[in-house]
């Protein structure tokens, strides 16, 4: 679906390129509505896909095209990047790609919350242009369809007159895109507006955008949306035409064993700060305890009233050769406390399986020792094991 | 001009005409080609940049396949003249061919054979297999590597078959029917472009570009397995292994290559890890400027992170911090290539929906390495602290021992963890579809796991005073040489002990064990002057400057903390300023219950060595030789200079060292000062010999990948040199041996359906060597944990035509020679000693060691 814009430099520039306005339109879609499962039909090389992976709130993406293959698609970028491992995303994300036709009923495409046809349509044949409304929005019905597609209106401004691609069946004018919309919308109870992204130069404003888009929205007929959403899911029949040629997922704090590195790390980082203020201020003896007489709590990344709900948790101590810190007091540290939700018994689970917790399971353990000070080089220990 | 400060001056230098070629500020996460080309390329799998980057401008469906890429490979072909893999040009270096009693055959014959398996597995090509490489020009000229790319693999000319191609050079490994084949392609402009395809080569599969071409195929296969590339090695992100008190992640992953081997084709790979921090080097920063406040606080972070490498959040590439430049703010904006404004706080939330928390961090500066030499333009990428991870173990955390245990722990397998996880890989590339896809169309297969026979060299005697004694086991004899005389020591008699006011019991409860372990093992200790000091370094000094003089045989301090500046400051001082030999010794080691004894007789031990004693020896069959170590390495603050050691024997029985030390100003680590070292110990052995030594054979160690030419062009002509100017007639024959510690062959026995460590003193010089070099491997070392690393010795000269079986024998009778360790060691003694050497300098002293200390082992 190649659906490149043939511009010529000195005719007209779109800054940002026009594919990237349109790749933002949807992003900008997504931000605002919060789109949990998405699915791109006719993805091409996957950038809006690619694009929208890293939102937050998406968990499902899937793309189709005619003409995806699995071996030359390794998937590549779609593939989580190393740092989707060092800080593993909230919600879980699987991103599944089809061969296959738009057009195709295939149930896996069904309850999706977006799905969209960019520069998809003026693609199709007029057969598959005369099932595509019934199959996406009757079939698939999706919460949302955004539909672009060029704007013949804009084509004198380019040098060729011609299609804008040679694969173009058809490029319509506003009025004739409108019309097939409003026609779709109505029949398949969704309500639409109409937008675009290219704006035309100066002095040729009556043209239009160079790409113009429909956003179909579902019309609801209960409110309470998300209540069926969730079993719709299942109402499905099984039905598969597309060929899954790629699939992967992404790590997340949903799985368990990336919760717990993460806690656990967020926690050694809070306690590292607390143990160099505590190894570097006041302290005093009580009892078998050593207690900071000061304040052992950063300066940075913390707001006011953050700082004193952690002054007036209990304090971090030390006992001979090891440091503790009680669990009240990591649960004050806003990061901690975000990730086990205020709680402390949740804290302390997750935290015993990866880390030490004092006797009575009140508190975290660590070694008081500050390896900035320490150096080893007693000579003649050192076996030349040691040295290489 | 320091680094940063040509960064700054690069960066500034910037006209705004060139502002097309490389965009300065432009977060490196969206590069993209020059023109807006009408085709999208995916550059697929091979390139890490291709997961970051604005592809085309268009959706087009027909997305590209694998294109041979750059990595950090710097294949010649891809990279167009540019950095060669520096271990892919020592292999060019043949110097076997010189040297004509190894040209048929370099193997020994002494010893016991055993079965070895290796980390090497077969590739068989079929026996007529050739690479054909083939040019490739476009009419009209295209500038844009992606569509040039594109164009050619979307061809139906060229589509089913196996080919890597970089933009300009075409690997092929089916012939095309003619020499010059022209093909049409048509952009989706509509423009047609005529390529010219001409066969420039055909390639023996036993060409170092056919190895680079495998590597390249690997690489991608490795990819399938959901590997990740981060810089040579491959890991697994999915199956960490987690050490959260450290804030660490180990990613398990092989290191690997291809190349050819003695007879044939191999492909070795080996276990890695690669160490994440996870801690942002924002979070970093700020750990920083807790410890040392703000007054310094710019300066430490530029001192702590410059040149550290970093991974971002939210593409898989590494970058090398050369800067931070303070002025810039989060808040502040950078032009995109399109020419838009933007903020980077808008950017990384538009584009990766993360949002900064700290507006006031500084950017991190990075030169990105220009993919075409016509390049002159340096392109710099911006980098959020907040956003990016250290990779690997700062220098201060590889001095944590708890933290260096718990890596150890979770790194070190043993010989059969190690073969199953190798077991594992050979299997999944076997098993994967795409993987053996891959293979398949190029004509390879990807075969069984080598086994090969070494051979265990006998085990050597350790000659005492009085005594010959047989280790029980090689890897240690104190027990054997318990109540045995050591050769030669020379009486204490002159000496002081430094202490603490506080540590006067400590002193003299060690002082008794000292003498009478002393008495046992020959080595006459009287009793010295103790002086007690403050407990602060400045008092240790001080002591010094008072009660050393140049009668004093040796200083003892007993130090009361193990604080680098007590340590250092005494030895600079007793190693340049007044050279007396010293030893250091902690007051909680001298305190440790029940190992008093033992302590003590390593302590006196290495005295008697700083005096310049001998300890014990092996049987030399050699009658007049004299054997070198040489090693190199950088100065610890001063990133400039490079530390060259230069120990070599001054006796036939191997016992007597001269030690010389030199800090040169060189970027290289290619020793400068070699002929002056060389003159000098052939001076010192005349001297205690009366004649000159008829055979010197000279270990080099501590050189870095792609040194070989350069230690062969410059290095061996200053040895042979000063061996031949020394004497009018029959000069000294010399061999050097290029000595190697990191090597990735590993070997295993196989014993009852596990598998081992192999025993102490195996040689390999079959199968698992190069056709090209005269080298072997032996393992002289015990790993007492985890798997043994063989060392590689290469053989670059050979004028004393000694027999391959005679060579490697001294070659493991001088692993026996390390005074430091009552047992065999994984390199030869000399080489080991200048190791401590120029460890010490590099560390410790920065300063050339006073030439007055030369003739004893003063750095033990």
């Amino acid at each position: 679906m190649d659906h490149c814009e043939v511009l010529s430099k000195k005719v007209i520039e779109f800054k940002p390129p026009v594919y990237e306005q349109r790749y933002y339109f949807v992003k900008n879609l997504v931000n605002q509505h919060g789109h949990k499962k998405i699915a791109d039909l006719g993805f091409g090389d996957a950038t809006l896909l690619w694009m929208l992976k890293y939102h937050r709130c998406v968990q499902y993406l899937v793309g189709v095209d005619i003409a995806a293959k699995p071996f030359e698609w390794g998937g590549g970028r779609l593939s989580p990047g190393v740092g989707s491992y060092i800080i593993p995303r909230e919600l879980d994300l699987t991103i599944t790609l089809y061969r296959g036709s738009a057009v195709q009923k295939d149930s896996r495409l069904c309850g999706f919350d977006l799905i969209t046809c960019i520069e998809l349509i003026e693609h199709l044949d007029s057969e598959d242009l005369a099932k595509f409304p019934e199959v996406v929005f009757g079939y698939f019905s999706p919460g949302m369809v955004v539909i672009s597609t060029p704007n013949s209106e804009f084509n004198p401004l380019f040098p060729a007159s011609t299609f804008r691609d040679p694969d173009h069946r058809f490029e319509w004018n506003r009025k004739q895109f409108q019309m097939w919309a409003l026609d779709v919308a109505k029949l398949y109870h969704y309500s639409v507006e109409f937008s675009g992204v290219g704006d035309p130069p100066a002095g040729a404003e009556h043209v239009g955008y160079c790409t113009q888009i429909g956003v179909f929205q579902k019309n609801r007929a209960k409110p309470t949306e998300s209540s069926i959403s969730e079993p719709e899911e299942h109402v499905y029949e099984v039905v598969s035409f597309l060929w899954e040629v790629y699939t992967t997922s992404y790590p997340s704090l949903q799985q368990s064993k990336y919760f717990r590195f993460t806690l656990s790390i967020e926690a050694v980082k809070s306690i590292d700060l607390m143990k160099s203020r505590f190894l570097r201020g006041p302290r005093r003896k009580e009892g078998d305890r050593v207690v900071p007489l000061g304040s052992c709590t950063p300066q940075d990344g913390l707001t006011e009233a953050q700082r004193a709900e952690i002054e007036q948790s209990p304090k971090p101590y030390s006992v001979g050769e090891k440091f503790y810190v009680p669990l009240e007091r990591l649960l004050a540290y806003p990061k901690v406390n975000l990730l086990v939700a205020g709680s402390t018994e949740k804290l302390r689970t997750v935290l015993a399986e990866g880390l030490r917790l004092n006797g009575d399971q009140t508190a975290v353990q660590v070694e008081l020792v500050d390896y900035r000070t320490q150096r080893l080089f007693d000579e003649h220990l050192v076996s030349p094991a040691l040295e290489s | 001009m320091s680094g940063r400060a040509r960064v700054r001056a690069r960066g500034l230098a910037r006209s705004p005409s060139a502002a097309e070629a490389g965009r300065t500020c432009a977060p490196p996460s969206r590069s993209r080609s020059p023109s807006p080309s009408p085709t999208s390329v995916d550059t697929g799998n091979n390139e890490a940049s291709s997961t970051s980057s604005f592809v085309g401008t268009s959706r087009m469906s027909q997305s590209c396949k694998y294109v041979v890429s750059s990595g950090d490979t710097g294949c010649t072909f891809t990279e167009r003249g540019g950095k060669i893999r520096q271990d892919f040009k020592d292999l060019s270096v043949c110097t076997r061919e010189k040297l004509a009693h190894v040209r048929d055959c370099k193997r020994g014959s002494s010893g016991v054979p055993v079965k070895l398996v290796a980390n090497l597995f077969s590739l068989d090509l079929p026996l007529d297999w050739q690479l054909y490489q083939y040019h490739v020009a476009y009419v009209p000229d295209i500038e844009s590597r992606r569509l040039r790319i594109a164009l050619l693999y979307s061809h139906k000319a060229l589509s089913n078959k196996a080919k890597a191609f970089d933009g300009a050079i075409l690997f092929l490994s089916q012939k095309l029917e003619a020499k010059v084949t022209e093909l049409s392609s048509e952009t989706s402009r509509g423009n047609t472009v005529k390529m010219t395809i001409t066969l420039t080569g055909e390639l023996p599969a036993s060409s170092p570009v056919c190895t680079q071409v495998f590597s390249i195929i690997f690489r991608k296969i490795l990819k399938k397995l959901a590997m990740y590339q981060i810089g040579r090695n491959f890991y697994k992100p999915s199956e960490p292994v987690e050490i959260p008190q450290h804030k660490l992640s180990l990613w398990p992953g092989f290191a690997i290559s291809v190349s050819q081997f003695e007879s044939r084709l191999l492909f070795t790979a080996d276990v890695s890890y690669k160490v994440l921090r996870n801690e942002t080097v924002l979070e970093f920063m700020a750990g920083i400027c807790q410890e040392t406040g703000m007054s310094c606080f710019t300066q430490m972070c530029e001192k702590q992170l410059l040149g550290l490498v970093v991974l971002t959040r939210y593409n898989n590439k590494t970058y090398r911090i050369d800067d931070i430049d303070w002025s810039v703010k989060p808040t502040h904006t950078f032009r995109k290539k399109d020419g838009t404004e933007v903020t980077y706080v808008d950017y990384y939330k538009q584009q990766y929906d993360i949002t900064l928390s700290d507006l006031n961090q500084p950017v991190l500066v990075s030169l990105l390495k220009s993919k075409r030499n016509d390049s002159t333009e340096a392109r710099v990428a911006h980098l959020i602290p907040e956003l990016c991870f250290l990779t690997g173990l700062t220098r201060q955390a590889t001095t944590d021992f708890q933290l260096m245990k718990a890596v150890a722990g979770e790194t070190r397998l043993s010989p059969m963890g190690r073969q199953q996880r190798l077991a594992r890989l050979a299997d999944d590339i076997q098993r994967n579809k795409d993987a053996r896809f891959e293979l398949e169309s190029w004509g390879l297969h990807f075969g069984c796991q080598m086994s090969l026979t070494g051979r265990v060299l006998p085990s050597e005697k350790i000659l005492m005073q009085d005594h010959v004694c047989q280790p029980g086991s090689a890897a240690e004899w104190s027990k054997d040489m318990r109540n045995c005389k050591i050769l030669s020591a020379q009486s204490l008699n002159k000496w002081l002990i430094i202490c603490s006011n506080r540590d006067e019991k400590v002193t003299e409860d060690f002082l008794h064990c000292l003498r009478r372990v002393g008495s046992s093992m020959g080595f006459n200790v009287d009793y010295p002057k103790i002086i007690k000091v403050q407990e602060n370094p400045a008092a240790f000094l001080s002591a010094l400057q008072r009660h050393v003089d140049p009668n004093v045989q040796l200083v003892m301090c007993i130090l009361p903390s193990n604080q680098k500046s007590y340590y250092d400051s005494i030895k600079k001082y007793l190693s340049s300023v007044c050279p007396v030999p010293s030893q250091c010794a902690l007051t909680r080691t001298l305190n440790k219950q029940g190992m008093v004894m033992s302590i003590a007789t390593k302590i006196a031990m290495q005295m008697a060595c700083k005096l310049g004693g001998e300890l014990w020896a092996v049987e030399i069959p050699l009658k007049s030789l004299m054997v070198v170590g040489i090693d190199v390495c950088k100065d610890e603050f001063n990133k400039g200079m490079v530390v060259v050691g230069f120990v070599a024997s001054i006796n036939p029985g191997i016992t007597r060292w001269f030690s010389r030390c030199i800090l040169q100003r060189t970027t290289t680590d290619v020793a400068d000062c070699l002929k002056v070292f060389m003159t000098g110990a052939l001076n010192r052995w005349h001297r205690h010999n009366c004649s000159l030594p008829a055979r010197v054979v000279v270990y080099r160690d501590g050189v870095g990948d792609g040194q070989l030419q350069t230690l062969l062009e410059y290095e061996v002509p200053q040895l042979l040199s000063s061996v031949t100017e020394a004497s009018s007639n029959t000069s000294a024959k010399l061999s050097v041996i290029v000595v190697r510690k990191k090597c990735t062959p590993r070997f295993f026995t196989e014993m009852n359906r596990s598998v081992q460590n192999p025993p102490l003193g195996t040689v390999v010089d079959s199968e698992a060597t190069r056709p090209e070099w005269y080298d072997f491997y032996l393992i002289s070392q015990a790993a007492g944990q985890g798997t043994v690393t063989p060392t590689h010795y290469n053989v670059i000269y050979d004028d004393n035509g000694l027999k391959p079986d005679h060579m490697q024998r001294l070659t493991f009778k001088l692993c026996h020679l390390y005074y430091n360790w009552p047992g065999l060691i994984s390199i030869p003694a000399p080489c080991q000693y200048a190791h401590k050497l120029t460890f010490l300098v590099a560390q410790n002293i920065h300063k050339e060691p006073s030439l007055e200390l030369a003739n004893s082992l003063f750095y033990l």
